[in-house]
C-alpha cells in the first residue's frame, strides 16, 4: 500500500496534513515536503489526521523530528486519530510527550489560539 | 528453514512486500495481530537499514532475502543480505527517549524499535552474508514486557 499525503492551509494559521496508507523509508520525502510547505506558510500549529494511516516506520517518527526542528519546538503539533499500533510506536520512542495526541479532531482545542 | 521465501533487491521500493511477506507469515503462525504488527515494523526497520548502512544502494546486485519457519512454539523470520557486514545489536540505541523531540538525535531510533519488538533478535556474519533472525513467540509470553 502507498502512502497518501495532502496538505491544507488554513487561514487561521493552521496546516493539516492527512496521511492514509503506510508511512516508510521509500515515501516519508513526500511527507517531508508538505512540512516544508507548511514551515515556509509559517503555520502556527500542524495538524495530522492519522486515522488511515495504517503503518508508520521510524521514517514517520523522523520527520516529527524534522518538523519540530524546521518549525521550532513552540509549533505545536497534534495527532488526531491515530491507530493503536502506529501510537504503540509512538510511545515506544517517549514521542507522546512532544505531540498532543486526540482521539478525534477538536476544533475547540485545535483551532483557537 | 521454509522454501517459501522471497529475494528483493536491497532499496527501499522492497519494503511494501517485506512486510506483506511478514504479515502473511504471522497470519499462518496464528500472531495477534498486534505482535504481528511488531514484528512487521522490527522487519521493516531492519531491511530499511540495510538499504540505507549496509552498502545497499552503492551495491547494484545488493539484494535482501526473506524467509520463515513456523514450529509449535515461534514463528522465525530471517533475513540475509550480501551488504557489508552491519551489526544492529552493536550500534548506539536511541537511549536517550525522555529528551524533547526537537533535541533528539535523529538516528538509532528504527533498530531500537527493531529490538524492542520482536522476543529475540540474533545477528549472525558468515558466508559474505548478513543475518538477521527474529523470533516470535506464537503465543503472547507471560511477562508481557513494559
Amino acid at each position: 500500500m502507498a502512502l497518501e499525503t495532502k496538505l491544507e492551509l488554513s487561514p487561521k494559521g493552521l496546516a493539516i496534513i492527512t496521511l492514509a496508507g503506510e508511512l516508510d523509508a521509500s515515501n516519508a520525502a513526500d511527507f517531508q515536503t508538505q512540512i516544508t510547505q507548511a514551515a515556509s506558510a509559517n503555520c502556527k500549529r500542524l495538524v495530522l489526521i492519522m486515522q488511515d494511516l495504517e503503518y508508520m516506520a521510524s521514517a514517520g517518527l523522523r520527520m516529527l523530528a524534522f518538523t519540530k526542528q524546521k518549525m521550532g519546538a513552540s509549533v505545536d503539533i497534534y495527532m488526531v486519530g491515530t491507530k493503536p499500533t502506529v501510537q504503540e510506536t509512538i510511545e515506544a520512542v517517549g514521542f507522546q510527550y512532544s505531540v498532543i495526541m486526540l482521539e478525534t479532531y477538536d476544533a475547540a482545542q485545535i483551532e483557537q489560539f | 528453514m521454509n522454501n517459501d521465501n522471497v529475494q528483493v533487491p536491497a532499496s527501499f521500493d522492497s519494503l511494501s512486500s517485506i512486510r506483506t511477506y511478514v504479515m502473511q507469515a504471522a497470519s499462518a503462525a496464528g500472531l495477534e495481530h498486534k505482535r504481528a504488527y511488531r514484528l512487521q515494523l522490527a522487519v521493516d526497520e531492519i531491511a530499511t537499514n540495510v538499504v540505507t548502512h549496509g552498502g545497499g544502494s552503492e551495491q547494484p546486485d545488493a539484494y535482501i532475502r526473506v524467509s520463515h519457519e513456523i514450529t509449535d512454539e515461534c514463528l522465525t523470520i530471517v533475513l540475509e543480505d550480501n551488504s557489508h557486514p552491519f551489526d544492529p545489536t552493536q550500534q548506539t540505541l536511541a537511549s536517550d527517549i525522555n529528551a524533547p523531540l526537537e533535541e533528539r538525535p535523529i538516528g538509532g531510533l528504527g533498530v531500537y524499535l527493531a529490538l524492542k519488538n520482536v522476543d529475540t533478535f540474533t545477528y549472525k556474519y558468515a558466508n559474505q552474508h548478513n543475518r538477521n533472525i527474529l523470533v516470535m513467540y506464537r503465543q503472547t509470553p507471560p511477562p508481557e514486557t513494559q
